[in-house]
């Protein structure tokens, strides 16, 4: 170095050397590691640990351009200056290049597992309650599944498929640094300052057995120090209408089904000449608003930030209706030189209101009734040929809002607070102590007034109440020890200990007969008739977690990363002897872009690979199922002597483990053509072994279920992410693109009783968890198509075909008629899907587009299904429009109404169910513009004034389902859920069924900030 | 100083968390729940017993199981609205049993758990305190009962759970092996009861709880049905197969002096039990658990919980008793008119919550033979009166339509509470005008001259429009002056077992040689049936009193010798569509000679023509399929799955 310092003098005969110290405008504390470079040259240094820099600069003219990740880039004319000391003010609008991995923060080049960050304000390019629905279709990996299309319901997440078949398979939701206890509902998404998503073992590592299945970490919005105070609010507000109705039969069109079948005829209330539209009496327009005012600043040492939210969504179903309201704050404050303090609390109180309005009973009202007496009044019933139900309107529900209602009010506090100490002496070492208190409580209260919602006028009436505490607590106790040796070795090492506690208790009780509908149901006392407390209704359970983790992470030069850590947990939940598991990670990165063959290429600017392996586990049981559980039947001996009954059904198992996942991760960032396309690829292989199961035992072993570890399954999967700017500013116009495809591949690798296959809870070896076991349905049978009566005894023309996988007889007939063993193992999963967004902006306008797509797979609708009861094509209820088969119409899709019947359905009608789920849907459609240019507008103050109007759930394309339905294709339920039989499908397989109808939106909306 | 103070507490609590509650925070304590455990005490004996009482109703009073008991005999077959579960126990080409369509598998679904919780509870009590031998011993009789009918209806079925022979098990095994028929009576059967007889007290300790007489039915009904088993008249095969020898050495003959001598001795030693004045007063609604019946599931109108079902609208699912829904035709499509001219419809016989309506699903029927053979005689014997509706009568005021009287056949006048619609005993001497069709009465029913009734003749009789089942009808005091709560389910005990039963096994063991006692001769014994079965005090069906003994006649009628086939048909007058028929018929091995072609009109209204459809009962049926759900959860070999099951359903 010195030699080259001496031959380079001379030349530098103008030169003159400055230096300074760099420092954070905000704590004043020097920043070291920051690239100060002479504007036009190549010449330039970096801050030393202190913040000190020497540079030479070629004349008075020079240019200091400083930079640093996080911060706004300064450029300084040095003059004849010889000193220049710099404060760099932190760059708000480069935060998202720094980040959030747990326990920490990383810059964006030096992490090395799989993370994807998106920030709070392209969450809120999709305005919604719910964070849930602002994140479908905007990370690869991660999918949002609809559940339902309730106001308020948040979506299922489901981080690279699914793992376990049993345990949830629901993320872990870190919100500020502490486990979320909580519902993600809870959350306003107007507070998200940005989400970063762990999808990979090494990254969710730290997390151990709660990161199993990824982890989501929330950062909110905090003050900025030194800032001035500054208010906010954003609202919007908006309408929802039907985005489709159900595609149930006219009057003439169910007049000519039911004559088809020939098995009904018109009850006294229908008539041939008659045609309603139940959907059309009760739907009604829904409303979605949103206020959010907010208030955030800093003083030298410290800040605040606070605010306040409002959210109302009004379902199009009568008294559906989300209102939730929020406040949450957060202060950081610096005492002395050592010791920061900060405080975090969210608060939400909500009401979700109106699940006592199912719209089965509209959806199979026959069409051919007259919802009106002679004189115009409403009939209370309505006579169909084996059915008398109750008939109701918009009008009847919204009459008796007092007297028929089902509502949950729910009040979340979700609190951390920390203490960190710089430990004096040890440059780097930091000691930090976490604690998150958290509590969520939830009422419910349902009335039902006397006859209301059923055939007789006198049916008493009926109340509950029922209420759930959560109670959580989680300490955390972090050496952290950060530090630049020789400019270029970067060391993070983090040791932890953590314990944590969840405590849950509801209880509900019921009561007939209250005397006054008055009381509805906030006096169960006086009930006249039976007051239940049902014991299975009662719940308690604590489980407890221990952990011991310790990270390091280590870079050189920002060109080679490594990672390493190692957890071990202990859980409550698993049996003893097996409650500990250690596991190992480590993940490693090149950053081949900073070589120095790539250092100067025009066309690469990042080129980053990472190598990532991790084990992680899983506990996510249900507390005591290591000890078998009795269940309870009660029963009257005569009249009066009551008793409740108890018997085996789950039996013990002592030796209950931890599942475990290994994953393998391979990712390449990249970064080219001067920054415009950026984007990420990544491959992944994660192994899943003792797998938690509820196993289903035979009927023999004398109880229905124990919970186990059994079998191994697989996940492997390929994502991609890239973003463009396409164009940057060109007369005005700039153009963004992003787009992000993945798909996932999941197999059950075996079982651990070596069986290939287990029939009764539909696990096959080499195929997906999310498999359908049920007959494929190859078509209908024909006048003259062979051997009808040998493979369907008690058959008809018309029926359902099904597949048939026996044997044949020398003369080509088949052996045996169709049974199970013929049915066939069909995959749920889809092939790939992703999402994609588009920004264009000129001059102050912008507009976004932001869509989903998914391709393959199967879509179970259970209206169409035996189990949703409305495809019966007997003509005893409505029926979805469905082109059946007549001895005229033969080329048709569905079977021969009044045909052979399995219950009260057509034979095979479960598999009438089944459609290719491909979709393409533009979700959000976002016109804005910005006021910031505008002189009056900064005259008075006012910082930042956006106004937008936008449209949610526009329109749906390459969906067969939409082709044939006009709905919506997205599911809207559990399997278990919003149908009339419920038994039919796991719950794990989400279904479409009679929910709430999905909406179509139209939102305007401002963004204000002074 | 603040922050030294949250070091302090910071670091307390590391320490108290360290030290003092590592271990707390992973040991489990649950508070909402039992573990098996329970049982070990005496709450938990008591909780364990009451289970067995429910579990009942998850078998009995639910519908698609009491379809397997009847649809396929003699006494139902499929009716209009019926969907595959009924169509394929018929066997007559609409469908057929398989290891899926079976429904026997609810009682397979039932038996299995409860047999375990017995187990438990009999290997447990020993070391409670405070457990008295009877309670044991109901515990016994339970165990018993489930095995008996598993044997009945499958053959041999597993002995052990898991953890050996007839231990509790706590072991989660995947695998099963079944034990052959006479090990299941010997083993399992014979010895439960046997200690129940014994230890049972002879007053039930509650309403409806085990006594020592219902052990004896068992005990003497499980020795007559495995004599019969040994004795194997028509060469039935039994499954898992075993030669037709007794463990212990006896023969048949000797099982059928057992079940008789059993069966004499409850008869003799009765306890609080015995026979009801008269056959309509055993299946009157407000006379229910009455002092005949020694075994039911029971229900309440008193408490929807304890109920276990709803007492507004059921859905048809265990542990309801929906039973009597099946063989209830949809009575409300009657129409009468409140003008002479027709013009204003009215449904005159509504959906009401009484034992003669209730909530129609037209699932079963009874085939014409019931009519004209099985209740031929229909005014001495008060059986028929006694077990069907057969007169629907006008009941529009409850319903809110306030007309005194209606238009009914021949455009007469009917009043509120009079005969809407009649099934005749006979067929009338004037031809009755039947309609095309649905008709004026909208169900097809016709008129005859001068009656105000729409009527239907026994051989008129459709899988659509049939008499109702009374017996098992619907009964509520809630009603007030309304139609009541008709879509609940019943909130009546579903009856299991009755004294009477004793008679016709000491009958049936006579029949097959077991030596009689003086004066309990088998035609001694069908006549102290036959002789109540004459007594009337209520016509039902009239709707009035009436003081008649026909016993006289009725004995007079008895033949001279009863042989099997008389015990039978005496035994579905007694019993019908109450679920015995099925089991009556195999234990007998009588089924197809019994069942295998009978008459009954479609399903159309209007349809009168009796059709005569033909049924293939095959050995191979006397077994029902081991139910799917079963072979499904096996992990066996396919081959050892296949020899799982019966033949005739791999």
């Amino acid at each position: 170095m010195s030699i080259m310092w001496v031959w380079l003098v001379p030349l530098a005969i103008a030169q003159q050397q400055v230096s300074g110290i760099v420092s954070d405008s905000s704590d004043g504390s020097p920043l070291p590691g920051v690239n100060v470079l002479v504007k036009g040259t190549t010449s330039g240094a970096v801050t030393g640990l202190d913040g000190n820099y020497h540079v030479n600069v070629p004349g008075t003219d020079a240019v200091l351009v400083f930079s640093f990740i996080g911060y706004q880039t300064q450029e300084v004319v040095v003059g004849t200056r010889s000193a220049v000391n710099i404060n760099l003010e932190p760059d708000l609008s480069t935060l998202s290049e720094v980040v959030v991995v747990g326990y920490g923060t990383q810059r964006e080049e030096a992490v090395t597992g799989s993370v994807a960050s998106i920030s709070g304000e392209l969450l809120r390019d999709i305005p919604s309650g719910n964070v849930t629905q602002a994140l479908q279709g905007r990370v690869a990996g991660v999918e949002l599944s609809q559940t339902s299309s309730r106001p308020g319901a948040s979506m299922q997440i489901r981080i690279r498929g699914t793992r376990s078949l049993t345990a949830t398979n629901d993320p872990l939701v870190v919100l500020d640094g502490i486990p979320f206890a909580g519902s993600i509902g809870d959350i306003n998404p107007n507070d998200i300052k940005s989400l970063d998503i762990l999808k990979d073992a090494s990254a969710t590592a730290i997390y151990g057995s709660r990161g199993a299945n990824g982890v989501i970490l929330v950062t909110t919005n905090r003050g900025q120090k030194g800032q001035q105070a500054r208010i906010s609010y954003n609202g919007f507000y908006g309408v929802r209408e039907i985005f489709s109705k159900y595609p149930m039969m006219n009057g003439p069109e169910f007049m000519a089904l039911r004559q088809a079948a020939g098995q009904y005829t018109n009850a006294l209330d229908e008539s041939d000449d008659v045609d309603t539209d139940w959907q059309d009496l009760l739907y009604k327009s829904g409303t979605i608003t949103s206020h959010e005012l907010g208030v955030s600043g800093g003083t030298e040492k410290g800040n605040y930030t606070f605010n306040a939210g409002y959210f109302n969504d009004q379902g199009v179903i009568p008294t559906q209706q989300y209102e939730r309201f929020s406040m949450r704050a957060a202060i950081d404050q610096e005492v002395g030189k050592h010791i920061r303090l900060g405080f975090t609390t969210n608060n939400n109180y909500n009401i979700t209101k109106g699940s006592q309005v199912g719209i089965y009973g509209i959806l199979s009202m026959s069409p051919l009734a007259n919802p009106y007496n002679a004189d115009g009044t409403w009939k209370r019933t309505i006579k169909m040929p084996l059915d008398e139900p109750w008939s109701y309107s918009r009008e009847v529900v919204e009459n008796l809002k007092d007297e028929w209602l089902s509502e949950t009010r729910a009040y979340g506090t979700y609190n951390s607070l920390y203490g960190e100490l710089k430990i004096p002496g040890v440059e780097g070492l930091k000691y930090r102590a976490n604690v998150g208190l958290d509590f969520r409580q939830s009422h419910g209260g349902d009335f039902t007034g006397e006859g209301v919602n059923n055939a007789n006028p006198t049916t008493p009436s009926s109340a509950s109440v029922s209420n759930s505490h959560t109670y959580h607590w989680a300490i955390e106790n972090l050496l952290t020890y950060d530090r630049i040796f020789a400019q270029k070795h970067m060391i993070n090492a983090v040791a932890l200990f953590s314990t944590e506690q969840t405590r849950f208790n509801s209880s509900r009780m019921a009561a007939r007969d209250i005397p006054s509908s008055a009381f509805q149901f906030y006096n169960l006392g006086y009930a006249a008739g039976e007051i239940t407390v049902d014991p299975s209704q009662q719940n308690y359970w604590q489980s407890g977690l221990m952990s011991y983790m310790a990270r390091v992470m280590y870079s050189f030069d920002d060109r080679y990363m490594l990672s390493a850590t190692l957890r071990s947990d202990g859980s409550s939940v698993l049996a003893e002897g097996h409650k500990w598991h250690t596991y190992p990670a480590v993940s490693a990165g090149w950053n081949i872009g900073t070589e120095p063959f790539l250092q100067n290429s025009n066309v690469i600017n990042m080129l980053k690979l990472r190598v990532g392996y991790g084990q992680t586990s899983n506990q996510a049981v249900n507390p005591y199922q290591t000890l078998g559980l009795l269940s309870t039947r009660p029963y009257n001996f005569g009249n009066d002597t009551y008793s409740t009954g108890y018997y085996v059904n789950q039996l013990p198992n002592p030796q209950l483990g931890w599942e475990f996942s290994e994953t393998m991760n391979f990712g390449l960032d990249f970064s080219l053509l001067q920054d415009r396309l950026s984007g990420t690829v990544e491959y992944y292989i994660t192994n899943t072994n003792d797998v938690l199961l509820n196993v289903g035992l035979p009927a023999t072993s004398g109880a229905s279920f124990v919970t186990s570890n059994i079998g191994e399954t697989q996940n492997k999967g390929a994502e991609l992410s890239i973003n463009g700017l396409i164009l940057d500013n060109v007369g005005g116009w700039t153009w963004e693109a992003g787009l992000n495809v993945y798909t996932n591949r999941n197999k059950l690798v075996a079982l651990a009783s070596g069986a290939s296959r287990d029939e009764s809870n539909w696990w096959f070896v080499g195929h997906p968890i999310n498999a359908i076991y049920d007959h494929e349905r190859i078509g209908l049978w024909q006048e003259g198509d062979p051997h009808l009566d040998i493979l369907e005894p008690g058959g008809n023309v018309g029926m359902i075909k099904v597949k048939y996988t026996g044997e044949y007889n020398s003369d080509g007939v088949p052996v045996r008629q169709i049974g199970p063993d013929d049915r066939q193992i069909m995959n749920v999963d889809p092939d790939f899907q992703g999402g994609f967004n588009t920004r264009v902006a000129y001059k102050g306008f912008d507009l976004s587009i932001v869509g989903a797509f998914k391709s393959g797979g199967i879509l179970i609708s259970t209206l169409y299904s035996s189990s949703g009861y409305l495809n019966m094509l007997s003509g005893r209820r409505n029926n979805v429009k469905a082109d059946y088969w007549t001895p005229e119409n033969t080329d048709a899709k569905y079977p021969k109404p009044g045909g052979i019947a399995s219950g009260d359905n057509p034979k095979y009608g479960g598999t009438l169910g089944y459609f290719d789920a491909t979709y393409l849907k533009v979700r959000t459609m976002t016109l804005g513009y910005n006021f910031e240019n505008t002189p009056f507008i900064k005259n008075i103050g006012i910082q930042q004034l956006r106004l937008y109007a936008a449209v949610q759930n526009p329109f749906v394309m390459f969906s067969p389902y939409h082709r044939e339905s006009g709905m919506d294709p997205e599911t809207n339920s559990y399997g278990d859920e919003n149908a009339a039989v419920t038994s039919a499908y796991q719950r794990r397989l989400l279904t479409l069924g009679t929910n709430a109808p999905a909406t179509r939106n139209y939102l305007i909306g401002v963004n204000l900030t002074f | 100083m603040k922050s030294k103070h949250i070091k302090k507490y910071t670091a307390a609590a590391l320490v108290a968390l360290l030290l003092g509650s590592c271990s707390e925070i992973l040991e489990e304590q649950p508070r909402s729940l039992y573990e098996p455990g329970f049982f070990r005490t005496e709450r938990g004996v008591n909780g364990g017993i009451t289970s067995m009482y429910a579990h009942l109703r998850y078998i009995f009073g639910q519908a698609y199981f009491y379809n397997t008991t009847l649809t396929g005999t003699d006494e139902a077959t499929w009716a209009q609205s019926a969907d595959a579960n009924f169509k394929d126990m018929d066997l007559s080409g609409v469908g057929s049993i398989t290891s899926t369509s079976s429904r026997a598998d609810v009682l397979w679904g039932a038996a299995f758990s409860n047999i375990n919780t017995a187990s438990g509870i009999i290997e447990n009590a020993a070391e409670v305190e405070g457990i008295s031998d009877a309670l044991i011993a109901e515990a016994r009789f339970f165990r018993a009962f489930d095995y008996f009918m598993l044997v009945q209806t499958f053959g041999g079925v597993p002995l052990d759970l898991g953890s050996g022979e007839l231990k509790f098990n706590n072991n989660p095994v995947r695998t099963s092996v079944r034990n052959t028929v006479p090990e299941v009576y010997t083993k399992a059967i014979f010895p439960d009861l046997l200690t129940a007889i014994d230890d049972l007290p002879a007053v039930g300790r509650l309403t409806g709880t085990a006594t020592q007489t219902l052990a004896r039915l068992y005990l003497a009904k499980a020795y007559l049905t495995y004599a019969w088993w040994l004795e194997n008249p028509n060469n039935i095969p039994t499954y898992p197969e075993t030669s037709r020898v007794d463990p212990d050495g006896k023969d048949a003959q000797w099982y059928f002096q057992q079940a008789y001598d059993v069966a004499v001795t409850a008869i003799d030693n009765p306890g609080p039990f015995g026979l009801q004045e008269t056959f309509y007063d055993l299946h009157l609604g407000s006379n229910d658990r009455n002092k005949e019946l020694l075994l039911y599931a029971d229900h309440t109108e008193t408490s929807e919980f304890y109920n276990g079902a709803s007492l507004t609208f059921s859905n048809g699912g265990a542990p309801e008793n929906f039973a009597v829904w099946m063989m209830t035709w949809n009575y409300t499509n009657i129409r009468s008119s409140t003008t002479s001219d027709w013009s204003n419809v009215i449904s005159s016989v509504q959906r009401e919550a009484s034992q003669d309506l209730g909530r129609p699903w037209t699932r079963m029927a009874p085939p014409i033979g019931v009519f004209e053979n099985t209740f031929a005689d229909k005014t001495n014997d008060a059986r028929y009166d006694g077990t069907f509706v057969t007169v629907y009568r006008g009941n529009w005021k409850k319903g809110g339509i306030n007309d005194d009287f209606v238009y009914n056949a021949n455009d007469m006048r009917v009043e509120h509470g009079e005969p809407i619609l009649t099934f005749l005993d006979e067929e009338p001497s004037t031809p009755i005008n039947y309609p095309n069709g649905a008709g004026k009465s909208n169900i097809g029913a016709g008129e005859l001259p001068g009656r105000s009734d729409f009527v239907i003749s026994p051989r008129g009789i459709s899988r659509i429009a049939h008499p109702g089942l009374w017996k098992l009808g619907t009964y509520r005091t809630d009603n007030g002056d309304g139609l009541g709560q008709p879509n609940a389910a019943s909130t009546r005990p579903f009856n299991i077992a009755k004294f009477s039963e004793l008679y016709f096994i000491a009958a049936e063991a006579a029949v097959m040689g077991a030596a009689a006692q003086g004066g309990k001769s088998a035609r001694d014994l069908i006549n102290v049936i036959r002789a109540r079965a004459g007594k009337w005090r209520w016509d039902n069906n009239g709707n009035r009193a009436k003081a008649e003994d026909n016993s006289a006649a009725m004995v007079a009628a008895t033949p001279a010798t009863i042989d099997i086939d008389y015990i039978l048909a005496e035994r579905s007058r007694e019993y019908f569509g109450e679920g015995y028929r099925w089991y009556d018929l195999v234990r007998t091995q009588k089924w197809a000679e019994v069942a295998s072609t009978y008459e009954i009109g479609g399903i159309n209204y209007g349809d009168h023509a009796p059709v005569k459809v033909n049924r293939t009962i095959e050995p191979y049926h006397y077994l029902r399929p081991i139910p799917q759900g079963q072979i499904e959860r096996l992990e066996l070999s396919p081959e050892e799955l296949s020899a799982y099951q019966n033949p005739g359903y791999q």
